[in-house]
């Protein structure tokens, strides 16, 4: 196995992620199922097609309840050094970014509806490029806020010109 | 300062143009529609009189209620007829001056001045100020004002800065357009436009040619040499009424750009907002050795038209105008062989699935031709993949560090240490297990971000810390 391109940041999201995530996927499972249960009522499918759509879609409601949230949760982590903020997000896929304090402009704090219910949060970090944006996802809300709050504070601190 | 008006002669442009009258144009027609254009000549005439009358109205209107006051912090435009409408940008908003001189603007002595200040939030239309109709000492002296901060620091006299022609643009230059793409485009649109109107034609005044001979190969033949001719020319006129007497001067902190045959137009730059440059290379102008270069220019609207540094050139050229503004970071290293296996994956991919589709097919319906496609389609893979491969590099030099991709258009991305704003690297599941991995350097400039496809998963953290800073190494330890 080769190595990994960028050493994973210290911490986890919150356990409770886990569970928000496997309500996002039960969700999407069930519009899945609700337009397979609508096209086999309502379009002469061959015999095989009839099988295999259902099968697929058990097989995702699978993959998105039981599996899919623990491997997020395994790779997600996140970590605010005295320099820099740095994630990692995913699953099969993995991206890792990181941005230095000084260059952020914008700190946000966002709080879906599912999270409010799962008492989560999710901090936003700017920067002058559409792709230097880091994303914390599902920190415990109290963390979310202190975090974004500290961040916005040292970056007005030290901010050079932060283009 | 106090408000002043724009010149009172743009009101004969803008009655010329119907610039304001524009919008009651349907109205008018519409009344024409409904009385009938029966009357005969006279109610043309009057028809046209009148909305001239209206244009000229509505210009006047328009030119006493619009003022704009450069103060010391910040430049006000007020306009509107009835709704007032006041913006206001602040003078370090401000990242760029363009003057402009459309031919009727010429014709009466004015120019146009744009005002880029990118918000950041409001995108469009709002992200410039727009001040229309300024005779051009006025103009200059706006200019010069909008821009002076920069110099504001040092309390010396503000010496007349000093103008460094950089270079000029050679007419021959203009005979590689027809391998470049976008000025291909030029005469095929125009074909385009004139079919269409000749379809609007009654046909009465249509000739009647009859129909081509197409068995007869001189016909064929003649049409070929006619297009070619026909795209030929258009992208060469094409890009000459676009780039007629380009020239780039340094002139104090900035880089001025003069360009334009019909309009023309002078754009500036703040040398000291640029990040990097681009040199980009289609395929055409790969094989003539010519190349473009373009600023990467912070918080800079419509960056790919105002940021050429060079629109279309010899190769050298391009980069010797880039290696004034960043330092060349030395020789591109190649990407592992992990890299070209996944070139090669991806080019020859489409050709064997239709190699697998169509064994079934032949099988079923005899379709033989089918595969034999998909050999051909994979076999034009292999060089694809291999050229692809070969136009990948990446290096860090002690200054700078410079990305190279793209195979139609090969892109060669320069630029400063100080332009990342974050890094980002990506691997998939697929990469992961090649020792692969694509890393991004955030750029508050240009497309946002640049990449390197593929580099060598142990090589990810030093090529970032080397190019960027300290912080960097946040990523190995």
């Amino acid at each position: 196995m080769h190595p990994d391109p960028a050493r994973s940041p210290a911490w986890t999201p919150s356990r409770d992620a886990i569970g928000l995530w496997a309500v996002e996927g039960a969700v999407g499972t069930l519009v899945l199922a609700l337009v397979v249960t609508g096209l086999e009522v309502f379009l002469p499918l061959p015999t095989w097609l009839a099988v295999l759509l259902p099968a697929l879609v058990m097989a995702e409601g699978v993959v998105a309840i039981g599996v899919r949230p623990r491997l997020r949760y395994r790779v997600h982590r996140w970590e605010v050094t005295a320099e820099a903020v740095y994630t990692r997000t995913g699953w099969l896929s993995r991206t890792w970014t990181l941005v230095p304090v000084t260059r952020i402009q914008t700190v946000d704090v966002t709080r879906g509806a599912l999270q409010q219910l799962f008492g989560l949060a999710s901090v936003a970090v700017l920067t002058a490029s559409s792709q230097g944006t880091v994303r914390i996802p599902h920190l415990d809300a109290e963390v979310a806020a202190r975090v974004a709050e500290d961040l916005a504070h040292r970056a007005e601190l030290v901010r050079d010109e932060a283009t | 300062m106090s408000p002043s008006r724009t010149s009172w002669r743009i009101v004969l442009v803008h009655t010329i143009t119907f610039k304001q009258a524009r919008q009651w144009v349907p109205v008018v027609l519409g009344i024409g529609a409904l009385r009938g254009l029966t009357d005969g000549p006279w109610a043309v005439v009057a028809l046209v009189a009148g909305i001239t009358a209206v244009s000229l109205a509505t210009a006047v209107l328009a030119w006493w209620r619009t003022t704009y006051a450069d103060g010391g912090t910040s430049v006000v435009v007020t306009r509107g007829l009835l709704s007032r409408s006041v913006r206001t940008v602040p003078l370090d908003r401000v990242r760029g001056v363009e003057v402009e001189a459309p031919p009727l603007h010429r014709l009466f002595g004015l120019v146009r001045v744009r005002v880029d200040a990118a918000a950041g939030a409001v995108q469009g239309a709002d992200e410039e100020l727009v001040v229309d109709g300024l005779p051009r000492a006025e103009a200059d002296r706006l200019r010069a004002h909008l821009l002076a901060r920069r110099s504001a620091p040092t309390p010396e006299a503000p010496a007349e800065p000093v103008e460094q022609e950089l270079f000029r643009f050679d007419d021959r230059w203009l005979l590689y357009a027809p391998l470049v793409g976008s000025y291909l485009a030029v005469p095929l649109a125009a074909v385009g436009a004139l079919l269409r109107l000749a379809d609007e034609l009654p046909r009465r005044w249509r000739p009647d040619l009859g129909r081509p001979d197409l068995t007869d190969t001189a016909v064929v033949a003649g049409a070929l040499v006619a297009v070619v001719v026909v795209l030929v020319v258009g992208s060469v006129v094409g890009s000459a009424v676009v780039n007629w007497r380009f020239r780039l001067t340094r002139r104090g902190g900035s880089l001025v750009a003069v360009r334009g045959l019909v309009t023309r137009r002078h754009t500036e730059l703040e040398v000291d907002r640029i990040r990097g440059c681009t040199v980009s290379e289609g395929l055409g102008m790969r094989w003539v050795r010519a190349a473009r270069a373009t600023a990467l220019v912070t918080g800079l609207g419509d960056a790919a038209r105002r940021g050429q540094l060079l629109p279309l050139g010899p190769r050298d050229q391009a980069w010797s105008v880039t290696r004034l503004l960043v330092e060349d970071p030395g020789p591109l290293r190649a990407h592992p062989p992990a890299a070209r296996r996944r070139r090669l994956v991806r080019s020859c991919a489409p050709g064997v699935v239709l190699v697998l589709a169509g064994a079934v097919l032949t099988a079923t319906a005899g379709w033989w031709w089918v595969p034999a496609a998909g050999v051909v389609l994979a076999g034009l893979g292999v060089p694809l993949g291999l050229g692809r491969y070969a136009d990948l590099g990446h290096v860090a030099g002690p200054r700078s560090f410079s990305l190279r991709s793209g195979w139609l258009v090969r892109e060669q991305v320069v630029l400063q240490r100080r332009a990342v704003v974050g890094w980002q690297v990506q691997q998939s599941f697929f990469q992961r297990r090649q020792g692969v991995a694509t890393v991004v350097a955030a750029v508050g400039a240009g497309a946002g971000g640049y990449q390197a496809l593929d580099i060598g998963a142990a090589d990810v953290a030093p090529f970032a810390e080397a190019a960027s800073g300290p912080w960097a190494g946040a990523l190995a330890r």
